[in-house]
């Protein structure tokens, strides 16, 4: 089952909707079929979970390239410099890295052996890019985000994400700063793929590129490109061309210039959006899709075929529970907080049948 | 005499402090939230350093043992105000503190009817301080110890005490009765509302639903509501009691939701906009509602099956008998009981609500009329629910109804002894799954297709034992009948076929290990397969053993794998079992077939 491929297909008047969308994390609760000797089918999700089991038995995890329906996935993880609050406290570094393993110290078991994690790649960015075992922006770009353009060329669908507390670094990692050597993947994705773009000296071959970007806060989805577009944008099920968000703006762009400024105008109106006091990107998560397109013309049948793939790159919100009890990175534990308000009784109720 | 004004004012500050925190504190700016609650604390800290004075009740010209008693009530009234003013600012201990001098100050007079109410409140705001502590055990105490009072100042009292905020009233602005009433109520409902979350937080289930259910109530009765939030937590609940079987709470929440449902009516708007969003809203909740139905109808025939069936999935009419029997004792037990289930709505309400648990049964039917009716009801549930969970737009949702309704089809056949009209509503259910199969794409839906295909794949197999099983009570078995089952048990392999290949990577090739979640389905794919290329019926011997061959590929298949992966066996035991049989005997069956059939080589 081709789980991500890019289609072949003559092209017609394009059927294309407005957008496509990423709906993260959708997993659906199927009913598992009744008749049990006849074999249940899936009930949850689909693939391994890729997450670590804490307190595994040998203090191993392994995380590497898996292979879930066809799909590859690929994990990395990258620790960063201490910021000036923990300078500040004297923080201790418990993080180790050796090759593509992280090692972690627990500070209050000292006795205790280290855990080590496999991933695909640790990325040390904990000291300085004299450090010869510093990761820099360019290193990650090289392992992963080269991949993920080449991929695109194939024509696959390709999909990355930033995953990690509040102040973790995600947004470094991704988007970076303008200064020299520290843009993060997706700009240097976008400069990389024009790049190839403008090198082509196939005639038979012609490119376009659109963008979207959205945000998606409290269950609600923003259409950043077009942000005077106050609604709540639905998002809806197409049965060939699967879910995607309606009416999301998708622009064409013909240069790097085009895509930052997008970004640019698309971050800043994500800055207005919240009306928390708390750090916007701290609470939603933006979701940037590049469309691209390859046409290619052949001279003997004039038949054009084209190839589409979507790049996603997806920067999540903090993973931190916003409680206001403080839980002590307990991530996975509910608040027991009780909801004042009545208007919360539907919650309530929805999660007894859960249970 | 000092100021009756000295009074007035005192309560104009008071009226002041409660609209800072209520109504002004919404209007904060963000990177000053609690700006108008730090105002209306002054406010509060000044009133209570008035009070705190003897002249201030003196000077009313109450007889001189109560005002003592006065003073503490309206002291009482500002620590709780600062109470719930420092909790909601984030400063636990100050609002605890607070909260308990109120509780104390009360403490003697808390059953009278100038004190109840605010005592309870009191402790509703305990109870949320330590839930967010994370102390759901003390939480819980105070809020059973607030439940307990109210019943108990129910029984001792019953007049409407007066509401807290009336301390600080002149006379001829006290509240009436009625209103003093629904105040009190709408307290206690609240204590209500967080008894049920706690008991949720402490796992205690059932408890939490019947408190969500009471909350329910009471809102009808006393709190207000929304008709269309109101209606869908009640068709929530509904669905919670099925998981534990109880049909008859099931249902009366479902009638309640649509009565109270039909209640939201048209909503007049200014802007064509909003009227449109709102109409599609309202659309939406109303199918919402509908599909809670469809899984009412469902579990309810499937729970009668259950208690129906005998080892091999057929109806067992001795236990129909039983049971039938059994239900005429318990109709009168019926009645009791359903007094004692929470009933919902004044009578008007009542009586509309019980109009609409009339079109449908709560009890278990037993026989093919009694699972029809029910079965009806539920695809006109389908039918509701699928006017606005249309397939472009709405894909996971429109399937998952078009599965339920296949499932009604499924259950129903259940009761039905005729094999034929068996086999047309297992035909049904293929008409309606197939179109929905091939529309699909699978790069999006991959789950949903897998399931499509299974269920597809299972009804033909279905089918095709049904036309085997009429075909054995003819004296032979005609052409017509013969190409029939082996088309359906083809079409049947056809989708266990597509089942095992979507498994298969983008080069095609199976995996070599089975992920844990589509082990068994793609075992149990296998097996069926074997069992079907064995049933194909074929008057030529070349054509019966290439079946045969194929068949004893994939047993073979199945007991290869469980060798290799010894952990997988648990997942198939019963079909590890007979495949194993199956490969010991297969090889023999053939070579005897292959003698017979050339018998001079």
């Amino acid at each position: 089952q081709p789980a991500a491929e890019g289609r072949e297909r003559a092209a017609h008047p394009s059927a294309r909707r407005g957008g496509g969308a990423e709906q993260l994390a959708k997993l659906r609760l199927q009913p598992a079929d009744a008749c049990a000797d006849r074999g249940e089918l899936l009930s949850r999700g689909r693939g391994r979970s890729l997450c670590c089991q804490e307190g595994d038995p040998c203090g191993k995890g392994d995380l590497k390239a898996s292979k879930m329906a066809g799909a590859s996935v690929k994990v990395a993880v990258r620790v960063r410099p201490f910021n000036s609050r923990e300078m500040g406290r004297d923080s201790k570094c418990i993080i180790q890295m050796t090759g593509n393993t992280t090692t972690i110290v627990n500070p209050k078991q000292p006795k205790e052996t280290p855990k080590s994690f496999s991933f695909d790649y640790s990325y040390w960015s904990h000291t300085t890019p004299e450090d010869i075992n510093y990761a820099s922006q360019k290193q990650v770009y090289q392992d992963i985000g080269e991949e993920m353009l080449q991929h695109a060329f194939e024509g696959y669908n390709v999909c990355i994400f930033a995953y990690g507390q509040t102040g973790a670094g995600k947004s470094y990692t991704m988007m970076g700063r303008q200064e020299k050597d520290q843009q993060g993947i997706i700009p240097q994705l976008c400069e990389d793929l024009f790049s190839r773009i403008n090198d082509t000296t196939n005639d038979n071959m012609s490119y376009s590129v659109e963008v979207s970007y959205m945000e998606i806060y409290c269950e609600r989805v923003r259409d950043l490109l077009n942000p005077k577009n106050k609604g709540n944008l639905r998002v809806r099920e197409h049965p060939l061309l699967g879910p995607y968000v309606e009416d999301l703006s998708k622009l064409a762009v013909t240069s790097y210039n085009d895509i930052q400024d997008l970004m640019d105008s698309g971050n800043k109106a994500r800055t207005v959006a919240a009306t928390n006091m708390n750090e916007t990107s701290s609470r939603s998560h933006a979701v940037f899709n590049i469309i691209f397109t390859q046409k290619r013309h052949d001279a003997e049948t004039d038949v054009t075929t084209e190839k589409v793939s979507k790049i996603s790159l997806v920067d999540l919100a903090g993973s931190e529970r916003a409680d206001s009890t403080g839980a002590k990175g307990t991530r996975l534990k509910e608040g027991a907080n009780i909801n004042k308000s009545l208007t919360t009784l539907g919650k309530v109720i929805s999660a007894l049948a859960e249970m | 005499m000092a100021a009756p004004t000295g009074w007035a004012s005192l309560c104009e500050k008071f009226r002041s402090s409660l609209s800072l925190s209520n109504v002004e504190s919404k209007k904060d700016p963000e990177n000053e939230p609690y700006r108008s609650k730090y105002g209306a604390r002054e406010l509060l800290e000044e009133i209570r350093q008035l009070l705190g004075s003897e002249e201030a009740a003196e000077a009313e010209g109450a007889p001189a043992g109560e005002a003592a008693a006065l003073r503490a009530v309206r002291l009482a009234v500002v620590e709780y105000e600062l109470g719930v003013n420092h909790t909601e600012t984030e400063e636990l201990s100050a609002g605890e503190e607070h909260l308990l001098k109120c509780t104390r100050l009360l403490e003697r007079h808390r059953l009278s009817r100038g004190c109840v109410s605010l005592y309870i409140q009191a402790q509703n705001n305990l109870g949320i301080l330590w839930s967010e502590r994370g102390e759901i055990k003390t939480a819980q105490t105070y809020l059973e110890s607030a439940e307990a009072l109210y019943n108990q100042y129910m029984k001792e009292n019953g007049n409407p005490p007066l509401d807290p905020n009336e301390h600080f009233m002149a006379e001829e602005e006290k509240l009436t009765d009625q209103e003093r009433s629904k105040r009190f109520e709408k307290a206690y409902t609240h204590t209500l509302y967080y008894l049920a979350q706690v008991y949720q937080h402490l796992e205690m289930i059932e408890k939490a639903a019947q408190y969500c259910h009471t909350t329910l109530k009471r809102q009808l009765e006393y709190s207000g509501y929304y008709p269309v939030e109101w209606a869908l937590n009640a068709a929530t609940l509904s669905q919670y009691y099925l998981t534990k079987q109880c049909f008859m709470e099931s249902r009366h929440c479902l009638a309640a939701a649509n009565v109270i449902f039909s209640q939201a009516g048209q909503v007049p708007s200014s802007e064509d906009n909003e009227t449109e969003q709102d109409q599609k809203d309202l659309q939406q909740r109303k199918a919402e509602i509908a599909r809670c139905w469809i899984k009412y109808c469902l579990t309810l025939l499937q729970s009668a099956r259950k208690s129906l069936e005998d080892n091999i999935g057929e109806l067992d009419p001795d236990r129909q008998t039983e049971l039938k029997a059994q239900r005429k004792k318990e109709e009168d037990e019926k009645e009791k009981g359903r007094k004692k289930a929470v009933l919902f709505g004044t009578s008007d309400l009542c009586d509309s609500i019980l109009a609409t648990e009339e079109k449908v049964s709560c009890i278990c039917p037993l026989d093919f009329q009694e699972a029809r009716e029910v079965f009806l009801v539920g695809q006109n549930y389908v039918h509701e629910a699928k006017e606005f969970f249309q397939f472009d737009g709405y894909v996971t949702d429109h399937i998952e109804i078009v599965q339920d309704h296949s499932a009604l089809f499924k259950v129903l056949a259940f009761f039905e002894e005729d094999y034929e009209r068996r086999c047309k509503m297992h035909k049904r259910r293929i008409d309606m799954l197939e179109p929905m199969y091939v529309d699909l794409n699978p790069q999006y839906y991959l789950l949903i297709s897998r399931q499509l295909q299974f269920e597809l794949a299972d009804t033909y197999y279905e089918m095709m034992d049904l036309k085997v099983a009429i075909g054995n009570r003819l004296e032979e078995l005609d052409s017509h009948t013969i190409k029939k089952i082996n088309s359906l048990a083809q079409l049947a392999v056809k989708y266990y076929e597509l089942f095992l290949d979507s498994l298969r990577n983008p080069d095609k090739i199976f995996p070599e290990k089975l992920e844990e979640d589509v082990l068994r389905p793609a075992m149990v794919a296998k097996f069926h397969i074997a069992r079907l290329y064995g049933k194909l019926i074929t008057s030529d011997g070349k054509k019966q053993l290439e079946n045969m061959q194929t068949s004893l590929e994939y047993y073979t298949f199945l007991v290869d794998y469980c060798e290799k992966h010894p952990e997988a066996v648990q997942a198939i035991e019963t079909e590890l079992e007979l495949s194993t049989e199956m490969v010991g005997l297969l090889p023999t069956r053939m070579e005897r077939l292959k003698a017979k059939l050339s018998p001079f080589s």
